[in-house]
């Protein structure tokens, strides 16, 4: 049986892997927009107090400042101790957190990039904070966060193949099952994987792209 | 505000999820989780979506012969001894040499398999096992395994033979690595070797490391789950039967099995006599 008679009968195999990265990005892209907005939220709307921005400032701090492989084997065996948790529950968490911390500063560049003075405009006018953050600075901030989003998404994509060193059996994994049950073809093997990470990340960013068009205001921010 | 409203729905799926990742799992032992590296063939590999090879053939034997359930789980090899040290495995099966310091962490079941190293070099090389072995020579291993301790212990860090340890995570990129040139010799067992050989990729021994190291299966140290007596009679079992020849013939036809229970290191606490599940066996 040649590589390519391989590759076909084990594509489903491929596809197996690629369909549980896509979970584990989709999990992690989820946990990291909801904590990493409220910590974005919190830092630049939040008390000001050292209690509440400290803890946030080191948490942000410590998850970017790790290696996430690093986090992977913490998250996995270190933790183990205090509960139960799946390779993949582990990942998740893991590179969800992580994404945390990225994400907060996403959404804070996007809603400083809204001028100050609107905030005030919208206070003068009676508003109260939670209102003119959610119907003035957030429809505009949204925008902005898109392009650098686009960027977050992408290298989450690939990350996601990092999870295999705790036995997240994903595509990179599948592409291992390959190589080594055949004895070689690296070469091949991971050209369609790459191609499928590839694709993956082009329609990802295409429908990003559609949806930064689709709020584009004309006239505005240009 | 629309825009809020849509926020939401992620916040609620997000929570789910985290729920979900952290709900513990049944504390009952229903069926074993057994670690193998699936990139190590002829010992466990994946092939067309299946678990196959040696250790996968052969631990689902002693599973029927001890009357238990088991689950592979797939992990890199570096992975394996960490997981089973935090239990997160529960028997560790794959072409896994006895080593002293391994017995440290783990607790090993009888050997069941003798492996020598070999020195790998490109096909058309002229190198010896000495001369590929010395004078500022790349030499690949895998990470964590024996032959990369056995190179430190003896060579590397005890002799002033010039020699850089290249470490894979699996030894078919090791190989592969050597037909580009990076590296000029690849240290594996000779059960690999040999399989590299017959699946006709460029390379040939250039000589034999006799180091006589056994191979066994493994659990958690002070056996929490009380299953390495069950291994070992398994393992004999099996032998006895002529099952594990069979096995071992389908994957590597024509060698000579070694006769179990093999040579018993002397460091390894869980040889000395009597061995768990077979006292007559052991160590004085």
């Amino acid at each position: 049986m040649d590589i390519y008679d391989v590759l076909l009968r084990d594509f489903p195999f491929l596809l197996k892997g690629l369909g549980v990265a896509i979970v584990l990005l989709v999990a992690l892209l989820i946990i990291g927009f909801v904590l990493g907005l409220a910590i974005c939220l919190l830092q630049l709307y939040g008390p000001k107090t050292r209690l509440v921005q400290w803890p946030l400032k080191l948490y942000e701090r410590v998850f970017r400042g790790i290696p996430i492989i690093i986090m992977l084997f913490i998250f996995y065996y270190g933790m183990s101790g205090i509960f139960e948790i799946s390779a993949f529950g582990a990942a998740v968490l893991a590179m969800g957190l992580r994404s945390a911390a990225y994400q907060s500063q996403i959404f804070r560049s996007a809603f400083q990039s809204v001028p100050s003075g609107q905030m005030m405009a919208a206070r003068a006018m009676g508003m109260s904070k939670m209102v003119a953050i959610r119907q003035i600075i957030f429809p505009q901030a949204a925008i902005h966060a898109i392009g650098p989003w686009t960027n977050e998404f992408s290298s989450e994509i690939k990350e996601t193949s990092l999870a295999y060193v705790i036995g997240v059996v994903e595509l990179t994994r599948q592409a291992h099952y390959i190589i080594t049950s055949t004895q070689g073809n690296v070469l091949t093997v991971f050209a369609v994987v790459a191609l499928l990470y590839f694709v993956l990340n082009r329609v990802g960013n295409s429908l990003l792209y559609a949806y930064e068009r689709k709020l584009a205001v004309p006239g505005f921010g240009k | 505000m629309k825009a809020i409203r849509k926020s939401l729905l992620p916040a609620l799926m997000g929570t789910m999820v985290l729920g979900g990742c952290l709900t513990t799992t049944a504390f009952a032992q229903e069926s074993y989780t057994v670690g193998v590296e699936a990139s190590f063939p002829p010992w466990a590999y994946v092939e067309g979506g299946d678990f196959k090879g040696i250790a996968i053939d052969a631990m689902e034997a002693i599973a029927d012969e001890m009357g238990i359930e088991i689950e592979f789980q797939d992990m890199p090899f570096p992975s394996l001894i960490p997981a089973l040290a935090a239990e997160k495995i529960d028997i560790l099966a794959t072409g896994l040499t006895v080593t002293e310091e391994r017995s440290r962490n783990i607790d090993f079941t009888i050997p069941w398999w003798e492996t020598n190293d070999v020195v790998l070099v490109p096909e058309d090389s002229e190198l010896n096992v000495f001369s590929a072995v010395c004078c500022g020579a790349r030499v690949g291993v895998q990470g964590g395994s024996s032959q990369q301790a056995w190179m430190e212990e003896n060579v590397v860090n005890t002799t002033d033979i010039d020699v850089e340890l290249a470490k894979y995570d699996n030894y078919v990129t090791a190989v592969d690595d050597m037909g580009v040139g990076r590296i000029s010799s690849v240290i594996v067992d000779d059960t690999s070797a040999q399989e590299y050989i017959n699946a006709g990729k460029p390379v040939k021994m250039a000589g034999k490391i006799f180091i006589r190291a056994p191979l066994a299966l493994a659990v958690t140290k002070d056996d929490p789950q009380g299953i390495l007596g069950d291994l070992n009679k398994g393992i004999l079992a099996i032998y006895e039967s002529g099952e594990w020849e069979e096995i071992v013939h389908e994957y590597i036809p024509d060698v000579s099995v070694p006769t179990i229970p093999g040579h018993m290191p002397d460091f390894v606490d869980t040889y000395q006599k009597p061995v768990a599940g077979l006292p007559e066996h052991g160590n004085e």
